[in-house]
């Protein structure tokens, strides 16, 4: 049993802002708890906020890696759990990106005490296409070129990657604003963790969330299409979906004030 | 025929088109302004399907990603990106891998060079299954280093290993760990009365019962013979004394001629810095003592009466 200074430790564990409610941050494949790093700002005068980076990311202790517990998005829905219980957090706010809004619906799941409310950032269930009722967006063939293309560009890729994916409309003024989110991840970890966001499929979760859950999504998104999110709210019986007018993955990096308004409005 | 003169070489005499390499300029909306006749000859698109389109239109899906979350952000941040390997479609929808350098100007156009890798991607092909088959070997070799053969069990060596490093941590975040010596009773008249296949029967249903009943960060292991050591991890006195009566009847269910088996523990508590071999030879006093008060009981090390 790990005690709760260990697992501080371990998931590189950060608390800013104050306020009555809490808010848990988790961040998406690729990157780490600086994701989120222009939107605290906005938030963190009227909320106390619990940023972490999962076990093999960011700060985290990678001696903890295990790579059968991390096979599996649970593997980091427990990196959740621990981090709540550690922290003796409850009715909190958990805000995931991409992946992570999968592995708070896991947590939010297997412990509604702890998770009260679930906010999504650009989330997709599932990437794989199930034609003809589910269009997740990629064939498998493409998910394996995708893995396959990270294990041959591994040599610079995992220390140099961008946070997935800030869109076609690539100005250098964004992308000069980005440069402190590269993350340098280990290549083994990174494509471990690649397989479990890309290979997963937990659509069968979304009807058992009984949170009330937000879920934005970007107009233009090469990872998560506008009827990715749509299908999501279909799922989750108390969801509300809101499209923000923007391209690329990273609403949270690229359009901060209106991902900061939304979930200020919603928590409210 | 004259010798070559490099003064000779005039752009109209040479151009971009006598390389064996795609050459292509994209605008900072990422389409295509350009692209020499590699992408004709070689790659079978025709300069009109290509120039003024997005250079999406020839990447495959996987290859947008990248190009989106490393290649963009590489160039615009470094000017320039070299070796990367991507997946393009030529003019008839076919995949071919190309290596990629690229380079920005200060207008923000971006000079792409393509080279055919279709052999350097079956090398990597091959690198990369025999870098997941040795992972895969050493994985099982590591496993099988580390288990006991006959009951799944976690052998001496990695017992030894592991109970060092759980101890440490104990240590350090101040909790208590309890250490168990378990000897089946009378073990020898099973192996000479009903055979050693018995005997390996009982050892294995008895492994299995300790597996069953152990929690996930619990250390189960067989330390030799009939005698097997069992680690747990944030447990005092009472927690301890508990789990050893629970295994008493659990155990019991093994049975040898319809007789139920039974066993001895010695068991020790950690208490401040105590190395492995002080913890095992406490429990091991204990075991003995155990079995000279009559078996089938608990003994706590260092405590008079049995429990």
């Amino acid at each position: 049993m790990l005690n709760s200074e260990t697992i501080k430790s371990r998931n590189n564990v950060k608390i800013i802002g104050s306020g009555p409610k809490t808010l848990l941050f988790g961040h998406g494949f690729g990157c780490d708890q600086n994701m989120w790093r222009f939107l605290t700002p906005y938030l963190e005068t009227q909320f106390r906020i619990v940023l972490f980076d999962y076990v093999g990311s960011g700060n985290s202790d990678i001696s903890q890696y295990d790579k059968q517990r991390y096979k599996k998005l649970e593997g980091y829905a427990l990196d959740v759990i621990e981090v709540c219980t550690a922290l003796e957090l409850s009715d909190l706010v958990f805000v995931g990106h991409s992946v992570s809004g999968m592995i708070g619906a896991l947590a939010a799941f297997e412990r509604p005490d702890l998770i009260s409310k679930l906010i999504m950032v650009c989330p997709s269930p599932c990437f794989l296409n199930f034609p003809p009722d589910y269009q997740g967006g990629f064939d498998k063939e493409d998910l394996q070129e995708l893995l396959s293309l990270m294990d041959k560009n591994y040599i610079g890729w995992a220390d140099y990657l961008a946070p997935l994916v800030v869109g076609n409309a690539n100005s250098a003024e964004l992308i000069g604003e980005l440069s402190g989110s590269f993350c340098s991840t280990d290549p083994v970890i990174a494509k471990n963790f690649a397989e479990a966001t890309f290979f997963s499929d937990y659509r069968f979760l979304l009807k058992k969330i009984k949170q009330p859950t937000l879920i934005l999504q970007s107009q233009d998104d090469a990872l998560a299409d506008v009827s990715v999110g749509e299908y999501v709210k279909q799922e989750i019986e108390t969801s509300s979906l809101i499209v923000i007018t923007a391209q690329g993955h990273c609403l949270q990096m690229t359009h901060p004030e209106i991902v900061s308004e939304s979930i200020i409005n919603y928590i409210q | 025929m004259s010798k070559f003169n490099p003064n000779n070489v005039t752009p109209t005499t040479y151009s971009v088109d006598c390389f064996l390499c795609g050459a292509l300029i994209t605008d900072s909306k990422n389409t295509i302004v350009y692209v020499n006749n590699y992408f004709e000859s070689h790659l079978l698109w025709k300069p009109d399907e290509l120039v003024g389109q997005n250079i999406n239109k020839i990447l495959t899906k996987s290859s947008r990603i990248f190009f989106q979350s490393y290649l963009i952000p590489t160039v615009l941040h470094e000017k320039k990106s070299e070796e990367m390997q991507l997946i393009i479609f030529n003019g008839q929808g076919r995949k071919t891998p190309m290596t990629i350098n690229a380079q920005i100007n200060e207008e923000g156009l971006v000079f792409w060079s393509l080279f055919n890798a279709t052999k350097q991607d079956q090398l990597y092909d091959e690198l990369i299954k025999t870098r997941e088959k040795l992972e895969e070997q050493a994985e099982k070799l590591k496993s099988l280093a580390a288990t006991d053969e006959l009951t799944g069990l976690l052998n001496r060596r990695e017992m030894n290993y592991r109970s060092g490093l759980l101890l440490d941590q104990s240590l350090r975040s101040k909790q208590t760990i309890a250490l168990l010596v378990i000897d089946i009773d009378d073990f020898k008249i099973i192996n000479d009365t009903f055979g050693h296949l018995e005997g390996d029967r009982v050892l294995k249903e008895l492994g299995q019962v300790l597996k069953n009943f152990g929690r996930q960060t619990d250390l189960i292991s067989r330390y030799g013979g009939e005698e097997f050591l069992i680690m747990l991890p944030d447990t005092d006195k009472k927690g301890a004394v508990l789990f050893c009566n629970r295994l008493h009847t659990l155990i019991a269910t093994v049975l040898v001629n319809d007789n139920p088996v039974t066993v001895s523990i010695g068991l020790t508590i950690s208490n401040n810095a105590k190395s492995f071999l002080d913890l095992f030879t406490q429990a091991d006093n204990a075991v003995y003592e155990a079995k000279a008060r009559g078996k089938n009981r608990t003994q706590l090390y260092g405590d008079k009466g049995h429990l």
